[in-house]
């Protein structure tokens, strides 16, 4: 994975402020919101921690020395939120999903990869689909499990899937 | 005293010279015309050979495309003036800047969410340059300069600024006042400025510094950066490059 290519804002010392005009402020937040996606979907990271969020370099530009205040960093985490691209884990929004990817597109990923692969009426481990050898290759190879059974629950409400519970893992049934 | 009176025949011969007077002028008039347009026949001839020869390092080679400007203003003539006739027939010249004149407003609108509609002119011939491919690499600022004179048959879309080192391109119709000008020199070089920086070099009251900036930060020109120290800084993305960022 090469180094991830930050935008042009990044090194702009005002984009570490929230901007008083509104449009600019818009323009400003529409970057933000890019931004944070790109960058996890660069890293492959599902989930963003409010503690540690102040010191990653994501807002934390130590180059030119400007960061992103908790305030400021919550403001765009909210623009996340509109978008249905992000989801709180807890009631005390401490923890974060980031989702660059929607549930509803994973699920189409995984259900195509079941399709091309001949998989279908046959059962799989959730592990098997996470981190086993047939799935090294796919974007979804190492997904949070959070999102992986999110999008498992699409698939069985289009009926494209049945989970099933056997000996204590969990499994997946796909049609 | 004896004069001689002015009898009937002096004033007929009078009459009579004056009208030889009015043919002669006449015939000479219509013999320096043909003569003139001769030699504009052959101007412009030489003109069409010199031009036939030199198509190609006209559009290539910016040296030579300016001191064919130079040339050009020297005896009067606006090779620019219209599109049409044998100006950019022959040397597609006018093409030339009425080409790069279309990039230079696809480059602006391009960048304009960015920087509010000004650009520093290198910026904006470095973007150019980059938009438009290899074959672009001998463009000047002389260049853009005029094909954005040229822009402005279009109406008052775009405003040259000087600033002193150089020249910004405001691609967006907004009332600049002077004091916003100066603002934006001020800023050149480093892409911000400070209200105290304004007070100290331009002898300017707070309230004024103030009034200027916050203009220009409604307009979306600028931005406000709180974490500066000692003083709070005015951004202007559109004087800003990347490689300023680490200073």
């Amino acid at each position: 994975m090469g180094n991830f290519e930050f935008p042009w804002q990044y090194n702009f010392p005002p984009f570490f402020t929230l901007q008083p005009n509104a449009d600019t402020r818009r323009k400003q937040l529409d970057a933000w919101r890019s931004l944070v996606l790109d960058y996890h979907r660069h890293n492959k990271q599902y989930t963003l921690d409010i503690a540690e969020a102040q010191s990653s370099d994501l807002f934390f530009n130590k180059s030119i020395n400007r960061k992103l205040s908790l305030e400021s960093i919550n403001t765009v985490l909210e623009e996340l939120r509109k978008t249905e691209n992000l989801e709180w884990k807890d009631k005390s929004k401490k923890q974060c999903m980031i989702m660059w990817r929607s549930p509803a597109e994973w699920a189409k990923l995984i259900y195509q990869w079941v399709t091309n692969n001949g998989m279908n009426n046959t059962v799989c481990t959730i592990y098997e689909l996470q981190n086993g050898d047939d799935t090294k290759d796919e974007d979804f190879h190492g997904l949070d499990s959070w999102l992986l059974d999110k999008a498992l629950k699409l698939l069985v409400s289009q009926h494209k899937a049945e989970t099933i519970s056997y000996d204590g893992s969990d499994g997946v049934k796909f049609f | 005293m004896h004069r001689r009176g002015a009898g009937i025949a002096a004033i007929k011969k009078k009459n009579l010279a004056q009208a030889r007077y009015k043919d002669k002028g006449t015939e000479l008039a219509s013999e320096q015309l043909t003569q003139l347009s001769k030699q504009l026949d052959s101007f412009r001839s030489y003109l069409e050979d010199f031009a036939s020869k030199h198509k190609g390092e006209i559009r290539k080679d910016a040296d030579f495309r300016r001191q064919f400007q130079e040339m050009c203003a020297a005896i009067g003539v606006d090779p620019l003036a219209s599109g049409k006739g044998f100006w950019s027939e022959m040397l597609g010249y006018g093409d030339f800047y009425y080409e790069l004149g279309v990039q230079i407003i696809e480059v602006c609108m391009a960048t304009n969410h960015r920087n509010g509609g000004l650009i520093d002119i290198e910026e904006l011939r470095l973007r150019l340059i980059a938009s438009t491919g290899r074959n672009r690499q001998d463009i000047t600022t002389d260049d853009l300069l005029m094909a954005i004179k040229k822009l402005k048959v279009l109406g008052n879309g775009f405003t040259i600024i000087p600033t002193g080192r150089s020249q910004i391109i405001q691609s967006v119709p907004r009332e600049l006042t002077l004091d916003h000008t100066a603002v934006l020199k001020a800023a050149e070089g480093k892409a911000f400025v400070t209200s105290e920086e304004l007070q100290k070099e331009l002898k300017w009251e707070k309230e004024r510094s103030y009034r200027a900036l916050d203009y220009m930060v409604k307009e979306g020109l600028a931005w406000v950066d709180d974490q500066s120290r000692p003083h709070q800084q005015y951004w202007f993305p559109g004087l800003f490059s990347d490689s300023m960022a680490a200073a």
